[in-house]
């Protein structure tokens, strides 16, 4: 309990500090009272326009996709009883990419209905993706091992990136955006993408913290999840669509990030311990407070040029998934 | 209790269980024996609801594939084979999942006071008590065994259906367990299945053997009345030059 109140109250600093952060920092210096006046509706017009129209819906969109990646690959790891498994190594998030540069290349991404087509399209890409996925695994594999579903949702990723290359070499005026859209960016979203991704995100956490006992007797594996009440059939595909949607929406709106969804789960664990009445709002908390730092990164190391914020998540990712798998193969 | 009528189950279609039947009374302790691969633990899969079956299978004249899986794992719980974990739940929280099956199926289920005290008896009891704050992926063998243990009674099941229940426990926690079930099923309304590799130890569990061969039952009846026989030519080895044999050693050993 006591490092739960622990991991909690230190989550909480971090959360503060890098929305202020996200918010404080760039090519203008924005201190800490300036926004809280601005916040409130007081102090410079400038500076409130600069908050509220620019750096605030960022900071939202990077916490809320940073915060629906880890709740993603929190759910992912339960209902596959896996910890490597995560929405971006699934395929989820090129899956969801692929839908989402469809729709972008036939030009509706940018109107009123792409505020519609992008989530449903990375929705269904997604989904196709991880079902793909999953289904190519079992029959490599019945058991589903680590190994198996890691690696054949890499090869999953990296089919649908391909497509994704295809469209953009076939499609030269969205090539750009489509190159630039697959290594991830919150640059110029305005509170678009926050108003749907806000939501969706709200009510699919909602459904996971009331399971989540269930959740927890699902990582036992489905034999054991049987033998203790759940019908793992129903539970194991409902968890997977949901994350499909949540995971889906972030992505359309943000591009392809990877490495959040199995980085803050496993950290949110070893806080608040492997239930997940704690380590969801736990791994949410630090999804979202890694995303606005790495988004932070992202725009002010390089500055004035922007990184692309999947590349900086990456970069610290990709060690640490190197680091639970050679810890889970040791055990 | 249990009645099962030419039960039949397997994978994908194929039957590796075909036309099993015996009946379970209250009290009753059942042995299920019979070489690797004659399809012991699919028959327990079949019991449990995890493998789809034909044939009878009543639990107090109702039939158990018309529960809901939550519902059947209120009646019959199951140990299976579990050699690591993969999540670190403390072991508190893993016994405390055993009353899952009793918090009800809405939103946030939680556990009350007699849920956790339900799996703190049985945590004392598997003298686990000491180790309830740690985590399972710390355990070894024996331990997570005996968690795994705990949360089955935890589960408060009338039946309980153990697949290879002694599987890395030391000497012990063997008698120990059998002392244990034993107690258990003195309860009313209760009964236990168990597959044990280990012939002494089924016999000393069981008063009731089912010997399997290839799948089907090949003796159903009293444990002390097995006949030897047919037990040596299931396993393919003398079984009473083997215990003869075993008790020289030890008789040896004891001089």
């Amino acid at each position: 309990m006591r490092k739960a109140m622990g991991g909690a109250a230190l989550l909480t600093v971090l959360a503060i500090m890098s929305v202020v952060l996200g918010i404080g920092v760039g090519s203008v210096y924005l201190s800490p009272k300036e926004i809280a006046a601005a916040l409130a509706g007081r102090g410079d017009e400038g500076v409130r326009a600069l908050i509220l129209g620019l750096r605030l819906p960022r900071v939202v969109l990077a916490f809320l996709t940073g915060a629906a990646l880890a709740v993603g690959g929190t759910v992912m790891q339960s209902s596959l009883e896996n910890p490597l498994a995560s929405p971006y190594g699934l395929g989820v998030s090129a899956g969801a990419g692929l839908g989402a540069t469809l729709v972008m290349v036939t030009g509706i991404a940018g109107g009123a209905a792409g505020m519609i087509c992008l989530p449903v399209a990375g929705f269904a890409g997604g989904l196709g993706a991880v079902l793909l996925a999953l289904a190519l695994a079992k029959t490599f594999d019945a058991r589903l091992s680590s190994i198996t579903v890691v690696l054949t949702g890499m090869v999953i990723s990296l089919f649908f990136s391909a497509f994704m290359d295809l469209m953009a070499a076939m499609s030269p005026e969205y090539a750009q955006r489509i190159s630039l859209w697959q290594m991830g960016s919150f640059a110029a979203k305005g509170w678009r993408g926050a108003a749907v991704l806000g939501p969706v995100f709200c009510i699919c956490l909602c459904l996971f913290l009331g399971r989540s006992s269930m959740l927890d007797v699902m990582t036992f594996g489905d034999e054991q999840a049987q033998v203790m009440g759940v019908d793992t059939q129903k539970s194991k595909w409902g968890c997977i669509l949901l994350v499909a949607v949540l995971t889906g929406t972030a992505v359309a709106f943000s591009g392809i990030i990877g490495f959040v969804d199995l980085v803050a789960p496993h950290i949110a664990r070893r806080l608040f311990g492997a239930g997940h009445r704690r380590a969801l709002p736990g791994a949410a908390v630090l999804g979202g407070s890694f995303m606005v730092l790495c988004d932070l990164a992202a725009r002010t190391v390089a500055s004035p040029r922007e990184i692309p914020v999947g590349a900086v998540t990456a970069l610290l990712g990709a060690p640490f998934f190197l680091y639970v798998f050679f810890r889970k193969r040791r055990q | 209790m249990l009645k099962v009528e030419n039960l039949s189950c397997g994978y994908r279609g194929r039957k590796v269980v075909q036309d099993i039947s015996f009946t379970l009374s209250e009290g009753q302790k059942l042995a299920i024996l019979g070489p690797n691969g004659c399809g012991k633990t699919t028959l327990l899969r079949g019991l449990m609801g995890i493998l789809p079956s034909e044939g009878g299978l009543e639990l107090e004249g109702r039939d158990l594939r018309a529960m809901t899986v939550r519902e059947r794992s209120r009646v019959m719980a199951m140990l299976t084979q579990m050699t690591f974990a993969s999540f670190s739940y403390s072991v508190m929280e893993t016994v405390l999942m055993g009353r899952y099956p009793h918090m009800g199926g809405g939103f946030f289920p939680r556990p009350n006071a007699k849920d956790r005290q339900a799996a703190e008896e049985q945590l004392k009891k598997m003298e686990l008590w000491e180790e309830r704050e740690k985590a399972v992926t710390e355990l070894s063998g024996g331990q997570l065994q005996r968690v795994m243990l705990a949360r089955t009674f935890t589960q408060s099941p009338k039946i309980i259906l153990l697949d290879e229940p002694t599987n890395h426990l030391d000497l012990k926690f063997q008698v120990e367990l059998v002392e244990a079930l034993d107690q258990w099923v003195r309860e009313p309304g209760r009964a236990a299945v168990g597959v044990f590799h280990d012939l002494d130890l089924a016999l000393s569990f069981a008063d009731t053997a089912l010997l399997m061969d290839k799948g089907r039952a090949v003796y159903m009846g009293k444990a002390d009345e097995l006949d030897i026989a047919e037990l040596s030519r299931v396993f393919g080895i003398d079984v009473p030059g083997y215990m003869r044999a075993s008790r020289l050693r030890w008789e040896g050993l004891e001089r």
